[in-house]
């Protein structure tokens, strides 16, 4: 009760210190009606402390399991483990909320601290956009999504947090993945503070390029552990399902990622700072509309574990003033880039970035065309399509293979002009290597695909051109990592996909399948009672065509609170591949549905997204 | 005349493509990759392991043993459960812009890039 009181006000507070920062700053920048000698950082300090406290208020009720708060509830119970109890604060859509909250307060912050040197003007109006943004949240939060809401009387036990929840990827990908949204509010604030100042020069760039990157990092980060929480704990061995609210997270990071390749031609040559803008719009908006379609509960999908239509409008209100209000500043205080010296040769650096922004520019148009399409054709004309993997597959993967050329040799033009004379001849010799590697691999595997040849050939010859150029230290060492580790990752895909052998079949204690050149033996199962759930550990022994002898042991979990059962699967991952065994139940058998996986690679798609986060955290030290 | 061989391979890559015969439980699985499992949130019909989707996974089976093709077994659900189940929307006047506006927007991003560097 008392932490529930003090948390609310708390979020008040902070509420009214946004509203006095927004006017302080417009007192400041125009009017100077009265003179406040205030220190703007420690108020932005205190109103991230404020926020600070109300979400340890909140971890505290659910530590204490104190069931008077509704949340709590919801999403809690006694006999949970502590660490679950923690992470169940942001397990639902209050408490997610409040996490995005505490890290704008914090980004907002940590933003003035590393600022000193930019113009005071230029700082005060990007506290006043972000203030908008995050009085915004307040309101979002103590109107429609109370953290703190009282239940009378007070219920003896909670209804537990979802099983599929409680998982330690699972308990770190929302933070992450925040952060990472989140970072993109101060790209935002801050570009439309440096265009209303007309301060867009060499500084603003150095200075807002860590922000993109620092988001970049996190919001890669963010995906992935979703992605590997995916993997192994909803037991269909895939990574990546284009689930609507996967979507979401994918379409900042396109929009983000062309940003960040467009702010080094701004650096350098000062030119496509309209489109810059645009970009870092669109990032901060794709980010809120992430939230606004997970939270409507408009998405049919895994994720969706709380919504509420309500919510949904709100959201889409405040989404539709923070753009109206973007694009007025924008086109109000655009100016003109003069034509002199600006001009773009049709072989240089700027010419491929250009292009690596072309080509993600359409990835996020088919992803979000691909998510949206369904909702607007249901409400228009109340007719319900689907669009899944094979939508999205057909119209990326054609498009992955000019993509990965241009990724090849674009960072090795030279800026403003170059020639295409050189290296002809060891580029074409590469190619044709590749080629011929990648015909013997579809050859040998019996498969005849022409696109999958291809695009083979190009991500090889990535692999190759990003591998040679180690070699070469003029280049930046990031961006070399960074490219390098998306061939990986798309060899490391294209491997999984033609090398993956699956098989399935309904098996009962004792039995023994053949299945293509391995036996699968059902040793035995086992139960065992866990503190909030009971547990069916099954034993099986596999003998693979090498005659090697190994045992798996999935579980099948049966949660009491709430009641649901999850299949936890056993993975035993080697550089080559992971065994991949998970079993279910069947109703009223004595028999198991048994499903074994061996996954070509599925590691160094991993390790390739770690590589391009590596290469992300070595491109901040470059001034 | 390089081009026109190049043409040649590319076609008979496309046409051997469809030739190559897959084994009865590749196909299954193929299938019902495809299909969604409408009393699940957001599962495909091989990944889940609801009812539904198990007595899903009997039928295509036995379709592919009646000799049905491919096509025919998606048409068949098509008839049954409506488009909402197939994950690969068909292209009609449905979802022409679903398909097209991609490819449009594409187009058009090269169109504003080439105006950019060859404007002089």
């Amino acid at each position: 009760m008392l932490l529930s009181n003090l948390g609310y006000y708390s979020l008040v507070l902070g509420l009214i210190l946004s509203i006095f920062l927004i006017f302080y700053s417009i007192n400041e920048i125009k009017y100077k009606l009265f003179n406040l000698k205030i220190s703007l950082l420690s108020i932005l300090f205190l109103q991230f402390f404020t926020v600070l406290l109300s979400f340890f208020c909140l971890i505290f009720l659910f530590v204490y399991s104190d069931f008077s708060n509704q949340i709590v509830y919801n999403n809690s119970h006694s006999s949970d483990p502590l660490f679950y109890k923690i992470t169940g604060t942001w397990g639902n859509h209050e408490g997610s909320l409040l996490l995005w909250l505490l890290v704008l307060t914090l980004f907002i912050f940590l933003f003035n601290l590393t600022s000193k040197g930019q113009p005071k003007r230029y700082k005060l109006l990007t506290i006043i956009f972000q203030q908008i943004i995050i009085s915004g949240f307040f309101l979002f939060l103590l109107i429609t999504s109370n953290p703190f809401n009282y239940l009378s009387p007070i219920p003896i036990e909670g209804l537990g947090l979802n099983p599929i929840l409680q998982d330690p990827a699972l308990a770190i990908h929302p933070p992450i993945l925040y952060l990472g949204y989140v970072g993109s509010s101060i790209i935002f604030s801050s570009s439309l503070a440096a265009l209303i100042e007309k301060n867009i020069n060499r500084d603003w760039t150095v200075h807002i390029k860590k922000w993109i990157l620092y988001s970049w990092i996190f919001l890669t980060a963010g995906i992935m552990l979703g992605s590997i929480w995916a993997y192994y704990e909803l037991g269909w061995g895939g990574f990546w399902f284009w689930d609507p609210v996967e979507n979401v997270s994918l379409m900042p990071w396109f929009c983000l990622t062309a940003l960040f390749h467009t702010i080094i031609v701004l650096e350098k040559r000062l030119i496509l700072k309209s489109w810059a803008l645009v970009l870092a719009i669109a990032t901060f908006t794709l980010s809120m509309n992430g939230t606004f379609l997970v939270r409507s509960g408009i998405l049919n999908s895994v994720h969706t574990f709380a919504n509420d239509p309500e919510r949904g409008i709100f959201i889409l209100i405040f989404l539709f003033i923070l753009i109206f209000l973007s694009i007025i500043i924008f086109f109000v205080f655009q100016e003109d880039e003069n034509s002199i010296n600006k001009n773009i040769f049709w072989l240089s650096k700027e010419t491929s970035i250009l292009v690596n922004n072309w080509f993600m520019m359409y990835f996020l148009a088919v992803v979000l065309i691909g998510t949206i399409y369904p909702i607007f054709l249901e409400v228009i004309n109340d007719h319900k399509i689907s669009i899944g993997p094979p939508f999205f597959h057909k119209l990326i993967i054609p498009f992955l293979i000019p993509f990965l050329i241009f990724m090849a040799f674009g960072p090795k033009l030279k800026w403003i002009n170059d020639d295409l004379k050189k290296n002809k001849i060891k580029n074409i010799f590469i190619l044709l290597i590749c080629l011929l590697i990648s015909f013997l691999i579809i050859y040998i595997k019996g498969k005849s695909y022409l696109i999958l040849t291809i695009l083979f050939t190009a991500s090889f010859y990535l692999f190759f051109v990003t591998l040679i150029d180690f070699l070469n230290k003029k280049y930046n060492l990031g961006q070399k990592i960074a490219h390098f580790a998306f061939s990986i990752f798309v060899l490391s895909i294209l491997f999984n996909s033609i090398y993956s052998t699956e098989f399935s079949a309904n098996m009962k204690i004792g039995d023994e399948i053949k299945f293509n050149n391995g036996i699968i033996k059902f040793e035995k199962i086992e139960t065992f009672k866990e503190k909030n759930f009971n547990s069916l550990v099954g034993s099986f022994s596999i003998t693979d065509k090498n005659n090697n002898i190994f045992s798996l042991e999935p579980e099948i979990r049966i949660y009491d609170q709430p009641k649901i059962v999850t299949s936890e699967a056993d993975i035993k991952t080697t550089f080559f591949s992971d065994k991949f065994l998970v079993i279910n139940l069947i109703k009223d058998d004595d028999y198991f549905n048994v499903r074994y996986q061996i996954k070509a690679f599925m590691i160094w798609i991993w390790i390739s997204v770690s590589l391009l986060i590596v290469g992300g955290i070595l491109s901040l030290r470059k001034k | 005349m390089k081009i026109r061989i190049i043409f040649l391979i590319l076609i008979s890559f496309f046409i051997f493509e469809n030739l190559i015969a897959k084994t009865e439980n590749e196909l299954v699985n193929k299938i019902s990759k495809n299909l969604r499992c409408i009393i699940c949130q957001g599962q495909s019909v091989y990944d889940s392991n609801s009812e539904f989707a198990l007595s899903i996974k009997l039928i295509i089976k036995k379709k592919i043993n009646e000799g049905k093709s491919e096509k025919e077994i998606y048409s068949f659900f098509k008839d049954q459960y409506g488009e909402w189940i197939l994950y690969d929307p068909e292209l009609n006047e449905m979802t022409f812009v679903l398909w097209g506006l991609p490819i449009i927007l594409f187009v058009f991003g090269g169109f504003l890039i080439f105006r950019k560097i060859f404007r002089n």
